[in-house]
C-alpha cells in the first residue's frame, strides 16, 4: 500500500433485511457487515460514493470507525445490482496489518509487443487481475506488466512483482497472449449449406434401439 | 452459419416464460468491454450471427469477438394457409432466452472507441435496447 489507509465511518445498522437496505440505499449510504477474527459479524452501512471512489483507486483495506472504535477491514466481496454498474452491499473482513491474506490486484498492462503490430496479430489478455498472497501493509494497488518485449505468450512468471507479494496460480500460467486471425470465410455458401442441417435427437436414437431390441427378441 | 446445439434431448419445446433480471452471465468475463442488453426478448440465432458479422467486418482482423449467448431454444412456426391442430410445429428456428442484463458479445485487443463503435454495429442487429459497457470493479 503506497498510500495511506483510507477512514470510513461506519454506522451499525439496527435493522436488517432488504426492505431496510433498500432505504438505507436510497440515502446514499451501502449496507455492508463486518466479520471475521472470530468476533460477532456486525451489520454496518457506510457512504456509498466514499467507498466506490476507494475502490475505483485500487484500495482493498479500509480503517472502519465503527461506534468510535476504529477497525482495519479488508473488501472481501461486493455485490451488484442485476446491470453490474451499482455496488448494493459489501463484505469487510477484520484484519491485523502483518497477516497475510489472498487478494486479488488489478494488472495494468503497458507498452504494445512487435508481434501484434503484425497484420491480423490480435492481443488478449487472459487476466486483468491476479490472486496474490502477500501482508495486509503489503497489498499493492496495482500490479504494472510491461508487454513491450513479449513474444506470443505472456505468464505469470514473466510478472514482477513486488517485494513481499507472490502470486497463488501457476507460474506458467498465460496472462495474455498473440493469436492471428485469418480472414472469415463464413459467407452466404455456408449458411445454405447450414439451412438443412438438424440437431441429433438423443431419446429418439435411444427409442430406435429399444425397438429394434424387441424386434430382435 | 448460424449457430444450434449438436445434439439436443427433445425435438420441441413450449415457449415459457421469461420472468425478471440475468443473474448469470451478466458481467464482462472474456473481453474488456460487452455489449449488454436492457431487454427481454429470444435473439434468433440469424440475429446472433448478423451481430457477429456486422462486428467482423467492422474490426478487419483486429481484436477478438467473445458471444456470450447461445441459441439452444428450439421455436416451431406453423406453415403459412395451413389450418390450426394436426400438432406442434416443426422447428422454424434456434433462440436464445436473453434477460435485462445479459451479456450478448464482448470485444477484447481493441481500444474503446473502436470497440464502441462495433458494438453500436451488433447493436443495430439486436432485437433489444443494449448498452456499452465495461469491466466491472473487481476486489
Amino acid at each position: 500500500m503506497s498510500h495511506e489507509t483510507p477512514t470510513l465511518e461506519a454506522a451499525v445498522r439496527e435493522r436488517t433485511g432488504s426492505r431496510y437496505a433498500q432505504r438505507l440505499r436510497k440515502l446514499g449510504q451501502l449496507p455492508a457487515i463486518v466479520y471475521g477474527h472470530g468476533q460477532d459479524p456486525v451489520a454496518v452501512s457506510v457512504d456509498e460514493t466514499a467507498l466506490v471512489r476507494h475502490l475505483l483507486q485500487g484500495a482493498h483495506v479500509m480503517n472502519l470507525k465503527i461506534k468510535g472504535a476504529a477497525q482495519t477491514c479488508l473488501v472481501k466481496d461486493l455485490q451488484f445490482g442485476y446491470l453490474g454498474d451499482n455496488v448494493i452491499h459489501a463484505d469487510f473482513t477484520r484484519v491485523n496489518l502483518d497477516e497475510e491474506v489472498t487478494v486479488n490486484v488489478h494488472l495494468r498492462y503497458s507498452g504494445t509487443p512487435a508481434e501484434a503490430e503484425k497484420p491480423g496479430a490480435v492481443l488478449t489478455h487472459e487476466m486483468t487481475e491476479l490472486e496474490v498472497i502477500c501482508k495486509v501493509n503489503a497489498i499493492p494497488e496495482e500490479i504494472r506488466v510491461d508487454q513491450s518485449d513479449m513474444e506470443t505468450v505472456l505468464t505469470v512468471a514473466d510478472i514482477i512483482l513486488p517485494p513481499g507479494v507472490r502470486a497463488v496460480a501457476d507460474p506458467d500460467t498465460a496472462i495474455a497472449h498473440i493469436t492471428y486471425v485469418q480472414e472469415d470465410a463464413s459467407g452466404e455458401e455456408a449458411e445454405v449449406e447450414a439451412e438443412g442441417a438438424q440437431p441429433e435427437v438423443i431419446t429418439e436414437a435411444k427409442d430406435d434401439g429399444d425397438e429394434s431390441k424387441e424386434s430382435s427378441d | 452459419m448460424p449457430r444450434m446445439p449438436k445434439r439436443i434431448k427433445f425435438r420441441k419445446q413450449q415457449r415459457g416464460k421469461m420472468r425478471g433480471n440475468a443473474t448469470r452471465g451478466n458481467y464482462v468475463s472474456y473481453g474488456e468491454y460487452g455489449l449488454q442488453a436492457l431487454e427481454t426478448h429470444w435473439v434468433s440465432a440469424r440475429q446472433i450471427e448478423a451481430g457477429r458479422i456486422a462486428a467482423q467486418h467492422f474490426l478487419r482482423r483486429q481484436g477478438k469477438v467473445f458471444i456470450r449467448i447461445f441459441p439452444d431454444k428450439p421455436i416451431s412456426k406453423k406453415p403459412l394457409e395451413t389450418r390450426m391442430g394436426k400438432g406442434k410445429a416443426d422447428t422454424d428456428f434456434w433462440a436464445a432466452r436473453v434477460k435485462p442484463g445479459t451479456m450478448l458479445y464482448e470485444i477484447a485487443g481493441v481500444p474503446e472507441d473502436i470497440a464502441k463503435q462495433a458494438l453500436a454495429r451488433i447493436a443495430h442487429k439486436m432485437p433489444v435496447r443494449c448498452r456499452f459497457v465495461g469491466r466491472r470493479i473487481a476486489v
